[in-house]
């Protein structure tokens, strides 16, 4: 409304349409927006903030009482412990893994990088349970992993692999490395190769050339594949319910039993606030480090 | 090898990210009826099993059924607002554009435990609504992402000119603007359905008796037995899935559309 009453600012050369058409325009802009707003806010602001601080038949007030006692009570504490442990030892093997990988799919002459490009991205298209299931199978009691290390002398009876950090360390990899790859990849490809030549071609060496031309360049790729990463592995849940079971608690195999097993909405909305406000977070952390390196 | 440190960092990541896959198709054809590894002979029983196993296929039918209304329904109300982003004069564009993109951010467990809470419980909505509400949601953002890149690539002006030769509205979209938009609506699409298909934490809470989603079900499945029924389900996913990598290859390159929608 405010805006038909303004004069609209004419940049009078380009301009095409009269202003009376403009603020038309602008009018019927804003009704294509009605059908999706109302579905977001429906279907999906005003949900996740009811649920947040208002669950059926809870007061809020129980819900930051939960909250209180979860940020004290030992066992919630490992449970929160464990998660951001495992993602940060996610994040740091997916950018130590996926970074290399980038750098050799997009500067390697060969034709079979894009075989190998595609190779690593095809896993996102595939379902998570039908990944993660793989690791029962080498992991398990009779798995292919524990029956070689037997085999090979190295153990008598074969080792517990399933339901340990190990194995929810391995399974998280094994999902979220395809994206570490393409972050870093699109950041490598940006980056022109003449610039490692000339680091090289004035004596520096491929380490070198690697710590200070390829990788602060590639930076805000780096810190994009991360926050991916973490914050994935802070939300995944197939993962840790196949592969850690109830022995190895994560918060999201945590909040499915408080809103499953247990029906406790407190509890439940507590665990999710925690979950939420780390992706933000991790999120607001990684847009700041995006801000600094762009202005300096 | 020249660089022997990036040669076997990529190796070691090329075995996490394959080699599993690579065992839940070898343990689809044991004969055998335990997850043992090496399988026990060879056969196809485990197939059979797995396709004449009821709740596996109708899951299978509800989560495809699902993927397309909840994809077609995203797109539907998506689209509009990608054009008032794009084409339109809105005040605050950006922040428009980032409270459409906001279900990314929240955590999908989050948001089917609300989903669960206030549609399910607190407004008696049946599972298969309240399904098709958070999956429509969760789509939203690809909707009007990905469609997006693909009419910020295009000019303008050729709308304008197909207005200014006196063509209608309805008529300059359907001609000029639907073609222009046609590899960012499939891309999305695409990438709406797989995801779709493939979603457990938002549809986990929302699961109910006459309708449950596959992913939930094969879940379900291996917490309670323990055999390699679901190594066979999971081969026929895989295989399922190549197809569609390979036209999403063919058409618009797979890169593309998974590059997208995290930049």
């Amino acid at each position: 409304m405010v805006r038909l009453l303004e004069p609209v600012p004419q940049p009078v050369p380009s301009k095409r349409t009269p202003p009376r058409k403009d603020a038309d325009i602008s009018r019927k802009s804003a009704f294509l927006l009605v059908p999706g707003l109302v579905l977001l806010v429906a279907g999906f602001l005003i949900p996740s903030a009811a649920m947040l601080f208002a669950p059926p038949d809870v007061p809020a007030s129980e819900i930051f009482a939960r909250l209180g006692e979860m940020l004290t009570d030992p066992y919630d504490l490992e449970v929160i412990g464990r998660t951001v442990g495992l993602a940060l030892a996610v994040t740091i093997i997916c950018v130590v893994l996926g970074f290399p990988i980038a750098y050799w799919l997009a500067r390697s002459p060969s034709r079979w990088s894009g075989v190998f490009l595609a190779v690593a991205i095809f896993p996102l298209m595939l379902s998570n349970v039908v990944r993660t299931f793989g690791w029962l199978v080498i992991l398990g009691s009779k798995g292919a992993l524990g029956q070689l290390l037997v085999q090979l002398g190295i153990v008598e009876v074969a080792p517990q692999l399933l339901y340990t950090k190990l194995a929810i360390i391995l399974g998280l990899t094994q999902l979220f490395l395809p994206l570490a790859i393409i972050s870093c990849y699109s950041a490598v490809a940006q980056v022109d190769p003449g610039l490692d030549d000339a680091s090289r071609g004035l004596g520096g060496s491929r380490i070198r050339t690697m710590w200070s031309i390829v990788i602060p360049l590639t930076m805000p790729g780096i810190v994009v594949a991360a926050t991916l990463v973490f914050a994935g592995s802070v939300t995944a849940y197939t993962t840790p319910y196949l592969l850690g079971g109830s022995s190895q608690r994560m918060l999201s195999t945590q909040l499915f039993n408080y809103a499953s097993t247990t029906v406790d909405w407190a509890s439940a909305s507590a665990t999710a606030l925690i979950m939420t406000v780390l992706v933000f977070l991790i999120s607001g952390l990684s847009s700041l480090i995006g801000r600094k390196g762009a202005t300096s | 090898m020249k660089r022997p440190i990036t040669a076997a960092l990529a190796v070691i990541g090329y075995v996490i990210m394959i080699v599993p896959i690579i065992f839940v198709v070898a343990t689809a054809f044991t004969a055998g009826s335990t997850l043992r590894f090496p399988p026990e002979g060879i056969s196809l029983r485990w197939f059979d099993e797995a396709l004449g196993y009821e709740p596996f296929i109708e899951a299978a039918i509800s989560s495809l059924g699902l993927a397309v209304l909840a994809t077609a329904l995203a797109l539907l109300v998506g689209v509009p607002v990608t054009l008032a982003i794009h084409r339109g004069k809105l005040p605050g564009k950006g922040l428009v554009e980032g409270l459409f993109l906001s279900p990314l951010i929240v955590p999908e467990l989050v948001v089917g435990l609300a989903l669960y809470q206030q549609l399910m419980i607190g407004m008696d909505l049946d599972n298969f609504s309240t399904l098709l509400v958070g999956h429509t949601a969760l789509m939203l953002p690809y909707a009007v992402r990905v469609t997006g890149a693909s009419l910020a690539l295009a000019d303008p002006a050729l709308e304008e000119a197909a207005r200014g030769l006196g063509a209608s509205p309805l008529r300059a979209f359907f001609t000029v603007t639907l073609p222009v938009l046609r590899p960012g609506i499939f891309s999305a699409g695409l990438l709406s359905m797989v995801t779709s298909v493939n979603n457990v934490p938002l549809s986990l809470l929302l699961q109910g008796r006459d309708f449950r989603t596959l992913p939930v079900t094969m879940l379900d499945y291996v917490q309670q037995s323990y055999d390699p029924m679901v190594a066979a389900a999971s081969t026929l996913i895989l295989a399922a899935t190549v197809v569609i990598a390979v036209i999403a290859e063919r058409t618009v390159g797979f890169a593309k559309i998974f590059g997208g929608i995290n930049q």
